[in-house]
């Protein structure tokens, strides 16, 4: 079986739906959505929390109810949607091969392709935990997944490593489901999580939080019976003599988040260190021609309204692609981090759109800050900057016309 | 009469106010930190009655996955929530569920309803059911 389409949109979370949604209301005659689980959503359907679509629909809707209004309106159009289905494999030429249960291996022509696989959690490996390897070592989302989709309580005694928002979450659902948390560990000196996540979490449940501390050691053979958790130096050393037992039979990572990108790099598209994700221009296209990449695959975000943004911009953009309607233009510009930015996307700027601009500060500054666009000579003023709290903001098409050279971004103390 | 001193992170916005306030025989006489109106708010509401959305899950036969997402269709008072959630512990559904079906009524003494916050269709038999050997053990 071989299909052709206008867009072909891989992955139907937040960014995904949002973009399947939109290709079709730019205008985009055929537009296929392929889903490698058994329904829409992604991982939407296990964060039932709420807090979702405030800004996007002025609502505050839980993860479940946001994925049910976008697929309620998918359902209302003519997008295609594979369930099941798992791409195999991405050309440069934008030749998709694809498997699943019912249609076995099949190929998809498409005009323009959205990328929208999201992330992953980081594993224990990836963090260099020493001890044993019992069983009882859990990402904050694998627990999440367990508790809230399939009925089952990892542990009834937890300590969680890192204070990303999905771990605090989790502190709090443990709890309700009757588990005791006994404390969440973070090395860095500032929380990972949004703050009225540590209030609303943490506080409300006397679960502690230990800043600038790390888990040193798993003990247990066959199950985790403990972690050994010290102190960290500013350079984010265990020190010596602060260690301290904790018997625990689970231990929860939430230590950071991934843009699961290997789709991307088959297809020779470029990547950059400083996401994680393809580099692309305020347009969401990559540099690979009429390949468009929006939500967590392009950069981890801290709210699914800034995912659907980027999912609708790279879904407007890629029915354009595949009308045709689509100048090569001006040669873009490098936008590059300067002063105090940890983060920044998109990279480059094109001349076709405005710019929404989405970055992370370096240090956390608890005083007003400026941020700075040279040699735009655009400045703004925020109260804070906090490196947890993602900044956007936009900066209209017409303010960038003169630019010629690198865009520098930097955010510092007013 | 002593003055008592208490402290707030307001959650209204993610700017995450720091607010001081002072009491005198339970009212505020003093307000610091709220860089807006919707801060006083908040914290007049946390003296009051502190009060949370509350979303959980129930178990529920004949579907795909083995529970429910459900929620209070409004704040609740805080210091219910555990009632809340013990009010629920019996409670197993039956598929197929469409997206906020209420499931209580005036949930442990709240005049707050507990609701679906997703459709489930029904099922012949769960998928994993057959090769899953671990029942659903109680919480």
């Amino acid at each position: 079986m071989d299909v052709e389409v206008d867009v072909t949109v891989i992955g139907s979370g937040p960014a995904g739906l949002t973009a399947a949604l939109h290709a079709h209301e730019s205008g985009a005659k055929n537009v296929l959505l392929l889903e490698r689980e058994e329904e829409l959503g992604g991982i939407l359907k296990q964060c039932i929390h709420n807090g979702f679509g405030l800004e996007q629909f002025k609502k505050d809707y839980t993860g479940p109810e946001y994925a049910e209004r976008l697929i309620e309106d998918l359902e209302k159009t003519n997008v295609q949607y594979f369930l099941n289905t798992m791409v195999l494999s991405l050309s440069p030429d934008k030749a998709i091969t694809a498997v699943s249960p019912e249609k076995g291996l099949f190929h998809i022509k498409s005009r323009s392709v959205v990328l929208a696989m999201g992330c992953r959690e980081r594993p224990r490996s990836s963090i260099n935990i020493p001890g044993t390897r019992p069983a009882g070592v859990y990402t904050a989302g694998v627990a999440q997944r367990f508790v809230n989709i399939d009925g089952y309580l990892p542990g009834k005694q937890i300590v969680i490593l890192g204070s990303g928002d999905i771990g605090l979450i989790m502190a709090r659902r443990l709890t309700l489901e009757g588990a005791q948390v006994k404390g969440v560990y973070e090395i860095m000196d500032y929380p990972g999580g949004l703050k009225r996540n540590i209030v609303q979490c943490l506080n409300d449940f006397d679960i502690p939080l230990y800043l600038s501390h790390t888990v040193t050691e798993i003990q247990g053979r066959e199950r985790v019976e403990g972690v050994v958790v010290s102190k960290v130096d500013q350079k984010m050393n265990p020190v010596g003599g602060s260690e301290q037992s904790i018997p625990c039979d689970t231990l929860l990572l939430s230590v950071g988040l991934i843009p699961e990108n290997e789709l991307s790099k088959e297809a020779g598209i470029e990547l950059t260190p400083i996401t994680k994700g393809p580099v692309t221009t305020e347009t969401m296209e990559t540099r690979v021609p009429g390949i468009f990449s929006c939500g967590n695959v392009s950069t981890v975000f801290d709210l699914v309204d800034y995912v659907a943004e980027t999912g609708m911009i790279a879904a407007r953009n890629a029915a354009r692609f595949a009308a045709g309607d689509w100048k090569k233009g001006r040669n873009p510009v490098e936008i590059i981090p300067g002063e105090n930015v940890r983060m920044l996307f998109p990279q480059r700027y094109s001349f076709k759109d405005d710019l929404i601009l989405f970055v992370r500060c370096a240090k956390p500054i608890e005083k007003p800050v400026k941020i700075e666009l040279s040699p735009v000579g655009m400045r703004l003023k925020r109260l804070y900057a906090r490196p947890n709290e993602m900044i956007r903001f936009k900066v209209s098409r017409d303010k960038l016309k003169d630019v010629t050279g690198p865009i520098e971004v930097s955010i510092t103390e007013r | 009469m002593d003055i008592e001193k208490k402290h707030f992170t307001c959650i209204v916005c993610p700017i995450g106010c720091e607010i001081d306030v002072e009491l005198q025989n339970g009212n505020v006489v003093s307000m610091e930190g709220n860089k807006c109106e919707k801060g006083k708010e908040f914290v007049l509401q946390e003296l009051e009655e502190a009060m949370r959305i509350l979303t959980t899950t129930v178990p529920i036969k004949g579907a795909k996955w083995a529970m429910l997402p459900v929620r209070t269709d409004k704040p609740v008072p805080k210091r219910l929530l555990s009632k809340v959630i013990e009010q629920l512990a019996d409670i197993e559904l039956q598929a197929p569920v469409k997206m906020y079906h209420v499931i209580v009524k005036d949930v442990a003494g709240t005049d707050a309803s507990i609701v679906a916050t997703r459709n489930m269709k029904k099922v012949n038999q769960r998928k994993d059911a057959k090769k899953d050997p671990i029942s659903r053990k109680e919480g």
